[in-house]
């Protein structure tokens, strides 16, 4: 009878400390994940990642990006020629176009009252 | 005395006669009432500058380290520093830090630009936009400055093409 009653109180031990180990986990899961979230927030990563939901590129845009993709690097050794400043500034002027490719970017008139829809102060409120 | 006198009552006029807030009653009514179309132009604008930042951001790195860097080790090689290039090359890596810098600052701002609660506090919304455009300016100039800088490689490099054999 108190092998029984041993073994029962056994088992309810195990199942409690299964418990807590699962809660435990639980617990450090979520410190973790706020520590990376906040890393990730803080660092600015967040305002980078177009994997976000409603950032995602449009299909257009990653064929775009394929095409544009290009690995030249320049040689940090060997002699110089006039012949190879061509061949470097005709390199520069494929990431100028590509820079340049994109009209305006930052624009102040994006964020306009015009643009967001809201009306020139009238003069009976001003 | 009389002269200081004048002097405090015009500029208590003149505080007097500002607008408490940038916003006029008509301004107000239409951010209350288009509000929601309001956030997602701001949420479309969010889109477009993440798009814009990966992308410039990827090119100025490219030029930084694939173009700038180079060619500068690769004259001191050759015997040919350019005091010039060098200036320039630090100037760009410097600009594109702040780029990058005040990018983290303008879409924190949207961020909760976009948050903010525009139908029923539009005079904050108002005020918190125009924050908002305050950074966007600050980000235009960066790349306005960045380009100015690709452009004097550009420029420099040409000259000392005709110099080269």
């Amino acid at each position: 009878m108190t092998e029984e009653v041993a073994e029962k109180k056994k088992l309810h031990r195990g199942g409690r400390n299964l418990l807590l180990l699962g809660l435990g986990s639980v617990v450090i899961a979520l410190i973790t994940t706020s520590i990376s979230l906040a890393v990730y927030h803080n660092s600015g990563d967040i305002y980078i990642d177009r994997s976000r939901p409603g950032f995602l590129p449009d299909e257009k845009e990653v064929e775009e990006e394929e095409e544009l993709e290009d690995d030249y690097s320049f040689p940090k050794s060997g002699v110089l020629s006039a012949d190879i400043l061509e061949e470097y500034l005709e390199k520069l002027d494929i990431e100028v176009k590509a820079i340049d490719g994109y009209e305006n970017p930052f624009s102040s008139s994006v964020l306009s009252d015009e643009k967001l829809g809201i009306p020139a102060a009238t003069e009976e409120d001003s | 005395m009389r002269r200081f006198l004048v002097v405090i009552a015009t500029l208590a006029l003149s505080l007097m006669t500002l607008p408490v807030g940038a916003i006029a009653k008509n301004q107000e009514e239409a951010i209350s009432d288009h509000c929601e179309s309001i956030r997602n132009s701001l949420k479309m604008v969010q889109k477009n500058d993440a798009k814009a930042r990966v992308h410039l951001g990827g090119r100025y790195e490219t030029i930084l380290n694939e173009f700038l860097m180079p060619l500068n080790v690769r004259l001191v090689e050759n015997n040919l520093p350019s005091e010039e290039l060098v200036k320039n090359q630090n100037e760009f890596a410097d600009t594109k830090t702040i780029f990058v810098n005040d990018y983290i600052g303008y879409q924190q701002n949207l961020e909760e630009l976009v948050g903010m609660d525009c139908k029923n506090e539009p005079a904050k919304f108002y005020e918190k936009l125009v924050k908002v455009r305050q950074k966007r300016k600050t980000m235009e100039q960066d790349v306005l400055k960045l380009r100015t800088l690709i452009t004097n490689q550009i420029n420099i490099v040409t000259g000392l093409r005709s110099k080269v054999k």
